[in-house]
């Protein structure tokens, strides 16, 4: 069973320091989520969704608990390796700015797989065959720029997902989309991370996407609550 | 390597920004290098023409610029002690049809020369050398230099010696062995001895003996031996130290030259920082989301820093190439102003040193790189996924600011009173100048934002609602608006600084000409003012003269060097009458009691730079070589000179006369019953003087301008190196405030998505430019004005000794201000123009 656990989450409290007040996101979160969960994050704005996930990647430091992924615990690590860790076992998608706009679409894939090591025809078969999942072959050397909202969030699943990190971790990735094209992106997303048996934690105000996950987990009050998926997901 | 590409795409898509940073690091550089080109190829010149004419000496025996008496040598020779010994007689001849050539006259006796210069394979074994000796007005030169003069062998070469006209036959080559003997040789004229005296007219007379004595003991005892024997007039100095006391002679002039360059360097260094700073605040999403993607601190700060090594290679390299175009330049004034001030110096070609250019090159780097290096840190620094928003970025920027004023007022309180303590050193003098700009610098966003502040209420009522807009974003944008402002006040107070200085040391020069020239007419010989002494005047010349009414008075002079171990004096002997003194400017002391001194005591006066040089005050004991061995004289007082850096010793004629042999005079002062006769009674002298010597008459206005026309010469550098300045200036106004705005281009977008037409557009972003110029010209007044006093009260002063008056031009406080402006307005027409033209839902897509 223990080995079944990727993300431990031990008493962890996060609060930020504006000036001479201290203001207290939350307090002592205790949750673990296993290999392969797609887990989905619900609570209202400013609840403190963001900064779970930016605790969870190293991008910030707690302000007291741990946070333990696999076998390592980020908050005993120094900055630098912090992201080192990042680049090798993560991956993340945001709501908006996810691809870097000086490079193609084909090179933004490649940029995962250069941090880690990868490179050459390895790689751009990797990238090529990537992009066939989101449908987007045909648009390997265009600039994000030139992309729709909906074809930028593709690509910014694929790259989440190319270097196989054991957690992604997306942050409202359909928040900027219409309806219907945010439906067609996150059916493709939960599709690609359970072929790949990819563990996820979604940020998301959608209930309609919360019908796709396993789990449910919502913050309120500084406190992390299990709740049920709804039924009808069946 | 895929993240190299995302950091140099982004460096590509904004090609006027880096166009710009090279051009300010190419020029910047280009400065620098020419200025050292052109002073490392001056002194190579003249290192080589020393080696060349001193050849193998070690020692050399000189007396006062009147010459050493030939028996001197003759005495020499019949001691038989000191057999490696060989008389010269040198001076300079002019090339009628040659304008800028000078030829060094070199008189030498053929068969002394042996051991000393080995300039043919025929030396001293008959052939040409020897004819030397057999045919009077004989001459060699290489052939390079026959080439360039256009002679034959056998002919004559037409030569102008101190306004006479006189000739030799060139009868031959010298040949040198090497590239370096054939660049000694150059211009130079070799003869016998006895036909050097008759064509400079030194009969009788030798410029010195060179002498090889022998190493250790031996030489110590032949030394002393030699100064025993040689007569109170003659001193023996060591070969190496005449060459160092005449580099000595430039060194000041060529520092202050390669301090002025680095300003201009400083300026272009403000451009990089500026450039990059600005391109890491663009970049902060994509830094961001790079940082979240794993990418580390160390690679995101070498990215930054590696782009600025490449904008900084390129601006080097082309740096060189507009370098060694300026030096070019360059070399023809700094030749000409050694030439005007200093001693003849004939420099030909650039020599292009390894060493000047790897400096050029190491400076251009590391300048970009030190530039850089806060930039790339800030970079490094950005956090994943930028959790900060612009805002807190601002707060932060805001936070900074005290801290900004408060070490930006401690470096400036540090080197104002670094600059208080007295010392000579030059170096050190300019490192405290540069800490007080960079800690102005630290200061000017908050004056900047603290002005702005005050400014909007004005703006508004006078521009509504667009004018209020303008300053709010300059003080909202303080991250942008601070760096850029900061780099524009530094560049416009470079050329408020050095054109002021320029400006006071003119006017002073000016009003002391006016007091220090008071007799109504000048009269000298043709000479161009170098070489040892003056040729002097004939005798009869004074006797016709004195027969011309309408004079009442007419006064002597005689212009001499004092060589010896310790350097070159330059010696004025005249006659000063009462109300002449009256036009001398004394520091301290009683002008009366000066005179008195002067005119009845063994006293002299000297000028400031001497006495700074010396270490010399009023009351002080100055001991001269004389005729008749070494005397004391009483220094008077120190007067104020600006007609020689060297400075100069001034004293009285009866006394001159007392212990020196050589009464001879080589100026005439004259004055009039009636000034106003003057410009007719030039007309009577030179008349009257026609046909006995060919001399130089200025009335008393004449002499003035021709003065000033000598100091205009003497800045013309300066004035270059300050118009390359005004440039850079430009080019980092342009640049900081293009950059500004095209960073803006969202936001723009976004506004002209809200409402506003290309017409407002084009008011608000030239309105926010012209804004930040006006502010900065109006910045850069004060620290202008501190750094033209820092150059005038402390630099001047350490380089040369000279006090001057601070003469503060508002035109050229206007122009700075107007330049600033100017740049400002034409920095804000192409992003207006480029905003104004693309749909705003395209640069709202835009990165
Ligand atoms: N760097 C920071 N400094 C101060 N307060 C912060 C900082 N980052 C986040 N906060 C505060 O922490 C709280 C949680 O922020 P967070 O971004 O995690 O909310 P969220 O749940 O993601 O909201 P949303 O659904 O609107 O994205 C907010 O009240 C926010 O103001
Ligand atoms: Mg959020």
């Amino acid at each position: 069973m223990m080995n079944d656990t990727l993300v431990r989450i031990d008493n962890l409290s996060k609060s930020f320091r504006e000036g001479d007040t201290e203001r207290v996101i939350f307090r002592e979160l205790r949750v673990i989520i296993r290999q392969g969960e797609f887990v989905v994050l619900l609570g209202r704005s400013g609840s403190g969704k963001s900064t779970l996930l930016n605790l969870l990647s190293g991008i910030d430091q707690p302000t007291s608990g741990a946070v333990i992924i696999g076998q390592q615990n980020l908050t005993g690590l120094s900055e630098h390796q912090r992201t080192l860790f990042r680049r090798e076992h993560i991956g993340f998608i945001f709501q908006f700015y996810n691809l870097i706009p000086t490079l193609t679409v084909m090179e933004n894939l490649l940029l995962p797989l250069e941090l880690i090591g990868t490179a050459g025809a390895e790689a751009e078969r990797q990238a090529r065959d990537m992009l066939g999942e989101v449908e987007l072959a045909d648009r390997a050397d265009s600039y994000p720029d030139r992309l729709s909202g909906g074809e930028q969030q593709r690509v910014a699943i694929a790259r989440a997902l190319i270097h196989r990190p054991q957690l992604l971790l997306a942050d409202e990735p359909t928040g900027n989309l219409d309806a219907e094209t945010g439906q067609q992106v996150l059916a493709l997303l939960s599709r690609l991370a359970r072929e790949n048996r990819m563990t996820t934690l979604m940020v998301t105000h959608s209930l309609d996407v919360a019908r796709l996950a396993d789990r449910i987990l919502t913050i309120r009050d500084g406190q992390l609550r299990e709740d049920d998926v709804p039924k009808d997901r069946l | 390597m895929i993240l190299w590409r995302a950091g140099f795409r982004y460096l590509l898509r904004h090609p006027l920004q880096i166009l710009f940073a090279v051009v300010g690091v190419a020029l910047g550089v280009a400065v620098v290098v020419a200025i050292d080109l052109a002073n490392s190829s001056a002194d190579r010149a003249f290192r080589l023409s020393a080696e060349a004419v001193s050849g193998r000496a070690s020692h050399q025996i000189i007396a006062s610029s009147a010459g050493l008496p030939e028996t001197v040598y003759q005495q020499l020779r019949l001691a038989g002690k000191w057999r490696a010994s060989a008389p010269i007689v040198e001076g300079f001849a002019a090339v009628p049809g040659q304008p800028g050539l000078t030829l060094r006259i070199l008189g030498i006796d053929p068969f002394a020369e042996g051991p000393f210069r080995t300039y043919s394979p025929g030396i001293g074994r008959g052939s040409d050398f020897s004819r030397l000796l057999s045919e009077p007005g004989a001459g060699l030169m290489t052939a390079a230099t026959a080439r360039k003069l256009g002679v034959k062998n056998g002919a004559e070469l037409p030569l102008l010696i101190a306004g006479e006209e006189r000739s030799v036959t060139f009868i031959g080559l010298l040949e040198p062995r090497d590239q370096v003997g054939s660049r000694a040789l150059e211009n130079l004229l070799l003869v016998d001895i006895a036909t050097a005296q008759e064509l400079l007219g030194k009969l009788g007379r030798l410029s010195r003996i060179d002498l090889i004595l022998p190493e250790g003991d031996a030489g110590r005892r032949s030394l002393q031996q030699l100064q025993q024997f040689l007569p109170a007039g003659a001193e023996v100095i060591t070969a190496d130290r005449r060459g160092q006391s005449m580099a000595q002679m430039t060194r000041a002039f060529q520092l202050n030259l390669t301090a002025l360059s680095l300003l201009a360097l400083m300026v272009g260094m403000f451009l990089i920082y500026n450039t990059m700073t600005f391109s890491v605040l663009q970049r902060r999403p994509l830094l961001g989301a790079l940082r979240t993607l794993g990418v580390t601190r160390g690679e995101i700060f070498r990215l930054v820093l590696v782009e600025a090594v490449l904008i900084g290679l390129l601006g080097t390299l082309l740096g060189l190439m507009l370098g060694i175009l300026l030096a070019n330049g360059l070399l023809a004034l700094v030749t000409r102003t050694i030439n005007d001030l200093y001693f003849v110096l004939n420099v030909r070609s650039l020599a292009l040193t390894p060493l000047s250019l790897g400096k050029g090159v190491l400076l251009g780097l590391g300048a970009t790189v030190a530039a850089a290096f806060v930039p790339a840190l800030e970079a490094a620094r950005t956090a994943p996924r930028s959790v900060l928003s612009r805002s807190t970025i601002e707060g932060r920027q805001r936070r900074l600011l005290p801290w900004a004023v408060g070490s930006g007022c401690g470096l400036m309180l540090i080197s104002c009173a670094g600059l208080m303590i007295p010392s000579k050193s030059i170096p050190a003098s300019f490192i405290l100048m540069f800490m007080l700009i960079t800690g102005y610098a630290l200061v000017t966003p908050g004056t900047a934002v603290w002005l702005l502040r005050r400014l909007q209420p004005l703006l508004k009522r006078s521009f509504g609602m667009l004018g209020k807009m303008a300053a709010r974003n300059l003080v909202a944008g303080l991250s942008r608006t601070g760096v850029a402002t900061a780099a524009l006040v530094i560049a416009v107070a470079a050329t408020i600084g050095v054109g002021l200085m320029i400006g006071s040391f003119r006017v002073t020069v000016e009003s002391w000409l006016h007091s220090y020239l008071q007799a109504d007419i000048y009269v000298t010989t043709e000479s161009d003012g170098f070489g040892p002494g003056r040729t002097p005047l004939k005798k009869e010349l004074l006797e016709r003269f004195q027969e011309i009414p309408g004079i009442e008075r007419i006064t002597r002079a005689r212009h001499l060097k004092l060589e010896s171990q310790d350097g070159i004096s330059e010696l004025f002997v005249a006659e000063i009458p009462p109300a002449s003194f009256a036009g001398y400017w004394f520091a301290e002391g009683d002008r009366q009691q000066i005179y008195q001194a002067f005119s009845s005591a063994e006293a002299v006066i000297v000028s400031e730079p001497y006495a700074y040089r010396r270490n010399l005050q009023r009351g002080d004991l100055l001991t001269l070589r004389t005729d008749q061995g070494e005397k004391q004289f009483r220094i008077a007082g120190v007067f104020t000179d600006y007609g020689s850096d060297q400075g100069r010793i001034t004293m009285r004629r009866q006394l001159y006369e007392k212990y020196w042999q050589e009464p001879q005079t080589d100026a005439l002062g004259i004055y009039l019953s009636d000034s106003a006769a003057s410009a007719d009674l030039v007309q009577q002298l030179s008349r009257a003087a026609a046909d006995i010597q060919q001399l130089v008459i200025y009335s008393n206005q004449d002499l003035r301008e021709a003065s000033l026309a000598t100091f205009d010469r003497t800045f013309a550098v300066t004035s270059v190196l300050r118009l390359l300045a005004v440039l850079v200036a430009f080019v980092g106004i342009l640049n900081a405030l293009m950059a500004m705005q095209i960073e803006r281009s969202r936001e723009l977008a976004i506004l002209r998505a809200g409402g506003l037409t290309p017409q407002q557009l084009w008011t608000l972003v030239t309105g926010e430019t012209g804004l930040i110029g006006l502010l900065a010209g109006l910045l850069a007044v004060p620290l202008g004005i501190a750094q033209a006093l820092v150059l005038i009260l402390v630099i001047n002063r350490r380089s040369f000794g000279w006090s001057m008056q601070i003469a503060i031009d508002p035109l050229i406080l206007l122009q700075a201000v107007l330049l600033a402006f100017g740049a400002a307005l034409l920095a804000g027409l192409y992003p207006a123009w480029r905003m104004a033209r693309t749909q705003p839902a395209l640069a709202l897509r835009e990165e």
